[in-house]
């Protein structure tokens, strides 16, 4: 691999300093992407700031009021598997699961994913579902930020110099909701998303009471469909309902053309994609 | 700048001198001729670089080599003393798991974590957590064959220790 040097702070504090004195070196901490994009000659560093001696930032935490706190080097395979997310917040649990492989998952942390701002990616359709806030740090202070205000672009995000992400909050969902992820891939099984849906619904029999339905891996940043949302708000989920739904995200929805597929074609299946997520929400998704 | 770290290879504590760019894989093959795990894609997508760190399985070529301070590795020369086999490895040598053998260090290994993690996978487990692991002979049934092997074999010692 090409050159670079790195530097190791053994706290917090001294990694966000660390990012300040050089503007130009970048945060890593499993490494899953960055390593790839320095392989691949697309990012060359002359310098990183690894986080692996930093102690204490991969604790997740579930309290009542405030709900899940996941610290920023958390693997995703430490969030798949912790029972907090898997009992309060269980479409987080499998958007984590069906990223890449067991490796990968082992490897890449939470804080890594949403900073990276890669728009064909699982956990940051959920995370933004749910509400998400990214803790931003540096030596002397915190701010929040909804995860939703944090991702502004492809790679882009609202990190100031030395801030770095701490962690990630998710607010509890409240009682009667039920979610689902629904992941689609157009290369192999294991490949980052083609397009992803995460849908979130509170249900009275039948009837909606109220939903959120985020898409996500077709536009820059994950796409909220507020008017999706209350269309569907007293509508029963029949074939009705839900064939309008998949022509209103088809209509509402803006893709890029990628790698995974072009805009046209990321445009239809985000409806459909859409349409099944919101059947699976109903039918099989996990009830909180 | 070359950082000396200490870690735990295959049981055996070593002090390492490695260079901040290289990654676990090149020091397990150039420096200390660990040449079981095999670079295929080099992007962490194929599995033949899988090994253990701290029984979780990793991609070596995706880990920055310091990154291994103070952990416990385990590569395909670790899972047996040497002259014998481990179960998994005989496992997958009688359902001949394997034609051309180049992924099989990394499945070998990716199998030693999923038995850590979900020592009695159904099939259905199985084939999830080594979807990662890519076979180009395209042995992957006689692969899963082994597995189910080496979990029926250890529930039915468990079994068996109980009723003793």
């Amino acid at each position: 691999m090409r050159r670079f040097e790195l530097l190791e702070p053994e706290s917090f504090a001294a990694a966000s300093a660390a990012l300040l004195e050089h503007p130009e070196a970048k945060a890593i901490a499993g490494g899953t992407a960055l390593l790839i994009l320095i392989k691949h000659g697309v990012y060359v560093p002359e310098l990183l700031v690894n986080l692996r001696k930093i102690r204490g930032m991969a604790d997740i935490t579930w309290d009542a009021a405030s709900g899940l706190r996941v610290g920023a080097l958390a693997s995703l395979n430490d969030i798949e598997r912790s029972p907090l997310v898997r009992e309060h917040l269980p479409m987080l649990a499998e958007a984590c699961h069906v990223v890449a492989n067991i490796r990968i998952r082992n490897l890449a942390t939470i804080g890594g994913n949403v900073s990276h701002g890669d728009y064909q990616s699982d956990p940051p359709t959920a995370l933004v579902a749910l509400g998400a806030v990214v803790e931003l740090s540096t030596a002397t202070g915190t701010r929040e930020l909804l995860l939703a205000d944090f991702l502004l672009g492809p790679y882009e995000t609202a990190l100031e110099p030395g801030e770095l992400v701490s962690a990630v909050r998710v607010p509890p969902p409240g009682a009667g909701w039920r979610s689902a992820y629904l992941k689609f891939t157009t290369r192999s099984s294991e490949d980052r998303p083609a397009v992803g849906v995460a849908t979130l619904l509170r249900l009275d029999g039948e009837t909606v009471r109220e939903a959120r339905l985020v898409v996500g891996a077709v536009t820059v940043t994950p796409s909220r469909m507020t008017d999706v949302e209350s269309y569907l708000g007293g509508r029963s989920l029949d074939a009705g309902t839900l064939a309008e739904v998949g022509r209103m995200v088809s209509a509402g929805i803006q893709p890029i053309d990628d790698i995974r597929g072009s805009a046209a074609y990321k445009r239809r299946l985000a409806g459909v994609q859409a349409e099944r997520a919101l059947e699976l929400c109903s039918t099989m998704g996990a009830a909180r | 700048m070359k950082q000396l770290i200490s870690t735990t290879i295959n049981g055996r504590e070593r002090e390492l001198a490695v260079a901040p760019n290289r990654t676990l894989l090149e020091v397990l093959r150039e420096d200390l001729q660990l040449t079981g795990a095999v670079e295929g894609c080099g992007v962490g997508q194929c599995g033949s670089c899988t090994v253990l760190i701290d029984g979780r399985p990793v991609s070596s070529c995706l880990t920055l080599a310091t990154n291994v301070e103070g952990r416990s590795v385990t590569t395909i020369e670790g899972v047996a003393p040497a002259g014998q086999l481990s179960a998994v490895q005989q496992a997958f040598l009688h359902r001949q798991a394997f034609q051309c053998g180049f992924c099989t260090p990394g499945m070998i290994m990716a199998v030693e974590g999923l038995l850590r993690d979900h020592p009695g996978a159904g099939e259905a487990q199985i084939r999830d957590y080594l979807s990662g692991n890519l076979c180009r002979c395209g042995t992957y049934s006689a692969v899963i064959d082994a597995v189910k092997d080496v979990i029926a074999e250890v529930g039915a010692a468990r079994d068996k220790a109980s009723a003793g």
